[in-house]
C-alpha cells in the first residue's frame, strides 16, 4: 500500500508540473502569441497588401479608373510605392499605360521576397514598400515612388550616393493612431499622446479610460507611419517600455487610408485627436491636425521623357480625381 | 518506480518544459517585432470593463 500511495504522489507530481508549464504557455498563447500569429500565414500578408487586389489591366480588380486623356508609350517608369500607396500607383499604370505593362508573378515569403509579392523584373509595376522602395529609387531601379515623406537615413542614404531626389506633393492623408474598439477611450490630445509615448501617461485611466496599463506600440524604423511618428514626437525620447506593458491595451499609429481602406479591421478605431476626427472633409480642410502630403519621388537626373507627363498628369484634375477615388484626398481641396 | 528514476523523470521534464517555453518565448520576441500593429490591437482581449 505505502508503496502504490508514493507512486501515486509521484505521477501526480509529474504531472502537476507539466500543467503547470502547459497553463503558462496556454496564457502566454492567449494574451499575447495568438495576436501574433496572424500575420505569416498565406499570401493576404495582412500586415502589408495582397497586390492582387489592385492589378491593373484585371477587370475584376479594386482599382479607381480615369478616362485619362493622356497615354503614355515608349519608355515606360518603372513605378514603385508604399503598401498604402498600391492602389494609387496601380491606378496610374492602369490609366496611362499600355496594356502588358505589368506581369505580376506572385510568390511565396522568402528572405528575398520579403512581402511575398513578386512582379517580373521588366514588369513597370513593382512593390517594394517604404524601406527597400527608397533605396532601389536611388540605385536607378525605380524611376517613380509613390510614398509618404521619408525619413532621415534614406535622405542620407540618396545624399551617400550623390542622388538628388525630387519630391513631388500629389495628395493628402491623415497619420492616425487608434486603439481596439472596446477600449473606451475615442478622443486623446497630442499632448496626451506625446506623455504616453514618452512614458509619461502609463494608464487608460489617466486619460479618461479604464485602469490598465498603456502598450504604446512601434513600428519598423524606416516605415512611412513611423517616419511620420518620429515626426510628430519631435524632439521627444520615446520607445521604451516595461516587457509588462505587452499585456495592457495598446495604441498605435498608421495612415488613415491605410487602416479603414486598406485593412479595414472592424476591431480597430481610428481616435479624434483634439477633439478632430480623421474624416476626409476634416482632412481637406486641414482641420485634423496631422495632415501629411504624400509624394511622387523621383530622381532629378533621371532622362525618362515620361516622366515629366505623368507627374504633370498626377497633378491635373484628371489625376487628382483619380487620386481621390483611390480613397485619398486631393491637394489644396 | 524507485527515487532515482522518479527523479530523473521529473529532470527530464522540467528540461522538456523549460525548452519548449523558452522556444514560445523566442517566438513571440520574434513575432511581435514583425506583426501588424493593426492586427495585435484588433486581437487585444477585452472584458466588459466600464469606465
Amino acid at each position: 500500500m505505502p508503496r502504490r500511495s508514493t507512486l501515486a504522489k509521484q505521477i501526480a507530481l509529474l504531472a502537476g508540473v507539466a500543467l503547470l508549464f502547459a497553463s503558462f504557455n496556454a496564457g502566454l498563447y492567449g494574451l499575447l502569441t495568438r495576436r501574433l500569429s496572424n500575420n505569416f500565414g498565406g499570401a493576404t500578408q495582412a500586415k502589408m497588401i495582397d497586390v492582387r487586389r489592385y492589378l491593373p489591366f484585371e477587370k475584376d480588380s479594386d482599382l479607381a479608373r480615369a478616362n485619362a486623356s493622356l497615354r503614355l508609350s515608349g519608355d515606360l517608369p518603372v513605378l514603385d510605392g508604399a503598401a498604402a500607396l498600391v492602389p494609387v500607383y496601380a491606378a496610374v499604370i492602369n490609366a496611362l499605360y499600355p496594356e502588358g505593362s505589368v506581369t505580376y508573378e506572385g510568390g511565396a515569403f522568402s528572405d528575398d521576397n520579403y512581402y511575398g509579392e513578386n512582379f517580373a523584373p521588366d514588369s513597370k509595376m513593382q512593390y517594394k514598400n517604404t524601406v527597400r522602395g527608397y533605396k532601389a529609387v536611388v540605385d536607378g531601379e525605380t524611376d517613380v515612388f509613390f510614398t509618404a515623406a521619408p525619413s532621415e537615413e534614406q535622405k542620407q542614404y540618396a545624399e551617400e550616393q550623390g542622388v538628388t531626389l525630387r519630391y513631388v506633393p500629389i495628395g493628402l492623408e491623415a497619420f492616425v493612431f487608434f486603439v481596439n474598439a472596446a477600449n473606451p477611450v475615442d478622443s486623446l490630445t497630442a499632448q496626451e499622446i506625446r506623455a504616453i509615448y514618452a512614458g509619461e501617461i502609463t494608464d487608460w485611466a489617466q486619460v479618461g479610460g479604464i485602469h490598465r496599463p498603456i502598450n504604446p506600440v512601434t513600428r519598423l524604423q524606416g516605415s512611412g507611419s513611423q517616419t511620420a511618428m518620429d515626426r510628430f514626437m519631435g524632439e521627444t525620447p520615446y520607445g521604451g517600455k516595461s516587457p509588462l506593458v505587452l499585456f495592457g491595451a495598446s495604441i498605435g499609429y498608421s495612415f488613415r487610408y491605410y487602416m479603414e481602406g486598406m485593412v479595414g479591421n472592424d476591431s480597430v478605431k481610428m481616435l479624434a485627436l483634439n477633439g478632430v476626427a480623421p474624416t476626409k472633409e476634416n482632412i481637406q480642410s486641414r482641420a485634423y491636425p496631422i495632415v501629411a502630403e504624400f509624394y511622387a519621388v523621383y530622381r532629378e537626373d533621371n532622362p525618362n521623357p515620361n516622366i515629366p507627363l505623368l507627374i504633370d498628369w498626377l497633378l491635373s484634375d484628371q489625376g487628382q480625381r483619380l487620386i481621390e477615388d483611390s480613397g485619398y484626398v486631393r491637394l489644396g481641396g | 518506480m524507485n527515487e532515482k528514476t522518479f527523479y530523473r523523470l521529473l529532470l527530464a521534464l522540467v528540461i522538456v518544459c523549460v525548452a519548449v517555453t523558452a522556444a514560445h518565448f523566442a517566438y513571440d520576441v520574434y513575432a511581435y517585432r514583425h506583426c501588424s500593429i493593426i492586427y495585435f490591437i484588433a486581437k487585444e482581449v477585452w472584458g466588459h470593463a466600464a469606465p
